[in-house]
């Protein structure tokens, strides 16, 4: 060949194909040397519209193709002539990888559907990549449910988030059994309480446990119950423990990571539990213990609101809920986790504002139960979900108590909302909030709510009512709430018709792939170009896990434990299962992480992202992750047959 | 002649005869290129030629006066672009680069002044070409000033048919119209990087002599395959492609 570069010459060489390859999937991976290799030998081919680059069973396939502009789409043909779609690719994408990997003629045919540029890489270039990167050619390899989620998450993490705190936490990799520093201290039920806190003070210990005459740990004392339930009631010291212990002693498997203690603890506003292996408790932790691993904490947030008895100060610890979840999220907790952990704060100050307004209102006419719904139902708070939340209260015996409740109740509904709002949480545009007439009523008003919506159900109302069906008792009352849910369950069994409109409706949202090339993306207005994440790629699993979750009569609302039921009770193929699973946990992270990014730009969070900010990483999963709709979609017409209709 | 104004091989035409009677060129790329192309077969497939796309950067557009900065090629070898040798050099003018020049093409007096002057890149430049067509956008401008310092150093010039990817486009731009008063729409560009970006090929950054040559490689790709609706077969097909509207009226 002749002499192309001159020593003194500035060569340019192939910069233009070595840029693209750094910004490629899985080529990024490889080193630079190698990419100005394989540019070096790269030729550049066009293909306009409607061109067949590849002939399935006819063309031999001598080059890797990978789209530096354009789209084709791969599709088989059969002997009758019959065509199938197989996939569509986009810039970036690479094909002919099978073929050669396989040694083999092109198994499908490859049409251009756009002006198609083509960076083109000799198969011997090729085999020789594969052959020296390992980790290159296992990316041909792999499907989508085990390939690249696990990098997308943390690259999520290390991308979308600057380092604030320093040095590790430990939360989410320490188990529960690595922080136990003793054996249990064990004493029978009939025990002085003095011998017992004797006992606890010789050995500089909170707690002890309380083993029954069968060898069965029934129950604990603590510092606090010495406290308050001895000393501060002026109970004599003889009394045998049993008479204050705790039962039943709260567990928690010593295999689980200590986040999922704090959160126990946290939800269930205790500081001790038993630690439980193969049956038997071997040791007891506190959040003490835990908090001495773990520096900075939401623990300390948590302590700050229970012990709160201002509830102006409430304003301001709500504010504070982002900044303890951030550590969280730099120390790779997953999206449900974070979401976990928001709801158990925001319960927390919504128990702290209720409890303080019964102290300053005097204690309700009837027992009443505060139900949150929507994203709060499904317990998948982000930062700022906006209210939904409604209030049920005990029928009335007579005329007076009902009135009594009505004015007691509609005032509680209204202050409870004028002090969450003013905590930070924006208001419900749709009004779906206890603060309304309509969602502050008897149980017997709320059954026959629901047996409309079931019994003679009309398509527009029951949509605007979804959010209903994701209700959770959260204060007060529960037992209501239960027996509410019961009702429904019982209400929908054998209803097909509500189902099939709810079923029906999940079919509405078409998954955000514009099937080829990026995604569909919002035309005009404020969010142009942009994809709304919640719209179009949570939705469908919310719809889909709320439907089959009523179907089965499943309590549950949060979605992935509606979905893990579901998998359980054999209503749903594991296969699915885990491909939803993967495929909703990442898109929560994703939306978490936006929302979070922007908080600390200063400006309100939404759900709207920017596919082109994305890198390509995040956006070849998120793309695998709405592919799942599809899979989730077809599921649903299947199970209600809604494509014989 | 008229319409031979207007074929995408104008300068193979005009050049060629102008050039025929002149003596015998000292370099044997030269006299090869006279004789390789006075006997010229063009009913070949397109992608058995070779070519060589090829754009100079200038210290301004005066054919007489000014120079070449830097010259960037690349081939396109079965209608492939082909990055495996590329030809890039800076080159030393004889005169000071003017600022204005440098503020296109960024190449700063300092950088031209440590480059080989001309005349040692020309041979390098000639082995490159070979026997392949030249394409470029606009490459009668290129092609006046290679010519020009081929004859002062060398004796003689390239008889290489050369494609002009303006021209090309131009023609293009007339089978899209549907509409008869298009004709006399004033906004139309013909500048590498809008037509570029009119066509939605790869854009990148103009000004430079190598991306410029890729950019038009890109633009000749696209062209050969669209004009007359693809069947573009043979070079003979090429040359043709530009005639038949101006013959219907």
């Amino acid at each position: 060949m002749f002499a192309s570069k001159k020593s003194n010459a500035h060569a340019l060489d192939s910069a233009v194909v070595t840029q693209f390859l750094e910004k490629t999937l899985p080529f990024n991976e490889l080193d630079r040397n190698t990419l100005e290799n394989l540019a070096k030998h790269a030729t550049i081919d066009f293909y306009p519209k409607g061109v067949k680059i590849l002939i399935q069973d006819v063309s031999e396939v001598k080059h890797i193709y990978l789209i530096q502009k354009g789209g084709v789409k791969l599709y088989l043909q059969d002997e009758s002539g019959q065509i199938t779609l197989k996939d569509y690719r986009g810039e970036g994408s690479v094909f002919g990888a099978l073929a050669i990997i396989r040694n083999a003629k092109s198994s499908l045919t490859v049409e251009a559907i756009e002006d198609t540029f083509c960076f083109l890489f000799t198969k011997k270039s090729f085999v020789e990549l594969l052959n020296t990167h390992p980790g290159f050619s296992q990316y041909y390899l792999k499907t989508f449910s085990e390939n690249y989620i696990k990098k997308s998450f943390s690259e999520l993490r290390k991308e979308k988030l600057t380092p604030k705190t320093e040095g590790a936490l430990y939360l989410f990799t320490v188990k529960v059994n690595d922080i136990i520093r003793k054996k249990p201290e064990v004493v029978t039920p009939v025990e002085t309480i003095q011998n017992a806190a004797q006992r606890m003070s010789n050995l500089g210990i909170g707690s002890l446990l309380i083993k029954n005459e069968y060898g069965k740990i029934s129950g604990i004392i603590t510092d606090k119950d010495l406290r308050s339930k001895v000393v501060a009631s002026g109970l004599p010291y003889s009394t045998p423990v049993e008479k204050i212990m705790s039962s039943p002693v709260e567990t928690i498997s010593a295999n689980k990571v200590c986040f999922d203690a704090l959160l126990s603890m946290m939800s269930k506003q205790i500081h001790h539990l038993a630690v439980e292996y193969e049956g038997r408790v071997i040791g007891v932790i506190t959040s003490h213990d835990i908090l001495v691993i773990q520096g900075e904490s939401p623990v300390y947030l948590f302590k700050e609101i229970m012990n709160q008895h201002s509830i102006e100060r409430l304003y301001e610890l709500s504010m504070r809920i982002p900044l303890v979840v951030r550590p969280l999220i730099e120390e790779g907790a997953k999206a449900n986790n974070i979401t976990r952990m928001i709801t158990v704060l925001n319960d927390l100050i919504l128990d702290r504002i209720l409890t303080l307004m019964q102290e300053e209102l005097g204690p309700p006419p009837v027992p009443f139960c505060w139900v949150v719904m929507g994203s709060e139902g499904r317990k998948e708070q982000t930062f700022r979900t906006d209210l939904d939340n409604a209030l049920i209260y005990q029928d009335p015996k007579d005329e007076k108590e009902k009135e009594a409740a009505q004015k007691y109740f509609r005032m509680f509904g209204q202050e409870a909302i004028n002090h969450l709002v003013k905590c930070g949480y924006p208001p419900c545009q749709g009004g779906n909030m206890a603060s309304n007439p309509k969602w502050n009523q008897p149980l017997s008003v709320w059954k026959k709510y629901f047996e409309r919506w079931i019994n003679v159900p009309e398509p527009e109302e029951v949509l605007n009512s979804t959010i209903y069906f994701d209700f959770r008792p959260s204060y007060g009352h529960v037992e209501l709430g239960f027996k509410l849910r019961d009702h429904l369950n019982s209400l929908v069994r054998g209803k097909d018709l509500i189902l099939r409109y709810l079923a029906q409706d999940c079919l509405k949202t078409k998954p955000p792939l514009s099937f080829f090339k990026n995604f569909i993306v919002d035309r005009d207005g404020e969010h142009k170009n942009r994809l709304d994440l919640k719209a179009r790629g949570l939705v469908p699993f919310w719809d889909f896990a709320r439907v089959m979750a009523l179907r089965h009569g499943i309590d549950e609302t949060n979605t992935m434990g509606r979905m893990e039921l579901l998998q359980q009770g054999g209503h749903m193929p594991e296969d699915l299962y885990t491909k939803a699973k993967e495929s909703y946990e990442f898109q929560m992270q994703l939306r978490f992480l936006n929302q979070l990014k922007l908080m600390e730009a200063g400006e309100s969070p939404h759900n709207f992202i920017n596919p082109a900010e994305l890198s390509d990483l995040e956006k070849q999963t998120l793309k695998g992750a709405f592919s799942v709709i599809s899979n989730l979609q077809g599921f649903l017409k299947e199970t209600f047959k809604l494509n014989i209709a | 002649m008229i319409n031979s104004a207007i074929s995408p091989l104008f300068f193979l035409n005009s050049m060629w005869l102008f050039n025929l009677s002149r003596k015998k060129p000292r370099h044997p790329v030269l006299s090869k290129s006279r004789d390789q192309f006075s006997t010229f077969n063009q009913d070949l497939p397109l992608d058995d030629y070779d070519f060589v796309v090829l754009d100079t950067e200038l210290t301004g557009l005066n054919e007489k006066k000014d120079e070449i900065v830097s010259v960037g090629a690349v081939k396109i070898q079965n209608l492939r672009i082909d990055l495996e040798s590329n030809f890039y050099s800076n080159i030393c003018p004889c005169q000071e680069v003017p600022k204005l020049s440098t503020l296109i093409h960024r190449i700063s007096p300092g950088q031209a002044r440590q480059s080989p002057p001309i005349a040692s890149i020309l041979p390098d430049l000639l082995d490159y070409i070979g026997n392949s067509l030249i394409i470029g956008h606009n490459i009668g401008l290129d092609m006046a000033f290679i010519n020009r310092e081929l004859r002062n150093n060398l004796g003689g010039v390239l008889y290489n048919p050369c494609l002009d990817t303006m021209r090309l486009a131009k023609i293009y731009r007339e089978e899209q119209w549907i509409n008869y008063y298009e004709r006399y729409n004033l906004s139309v560009s013909y500048n590498l990087k809008d037509l570029s970006e009119e066509y939605g090929l790869p854009v990148f950054p103009e000004h430079n002599a190598m991306n410029d040559a890729i950019q038009a490689a890109y633009l000749f790709l696209f062209l050969v395959h669209k004009l007359k609706h693809g069947n573009i077969r043979t070079l003979k097909d090429l040359y043709m492609a530009g005639r038949s509207w101006r013959w219907m009226f």
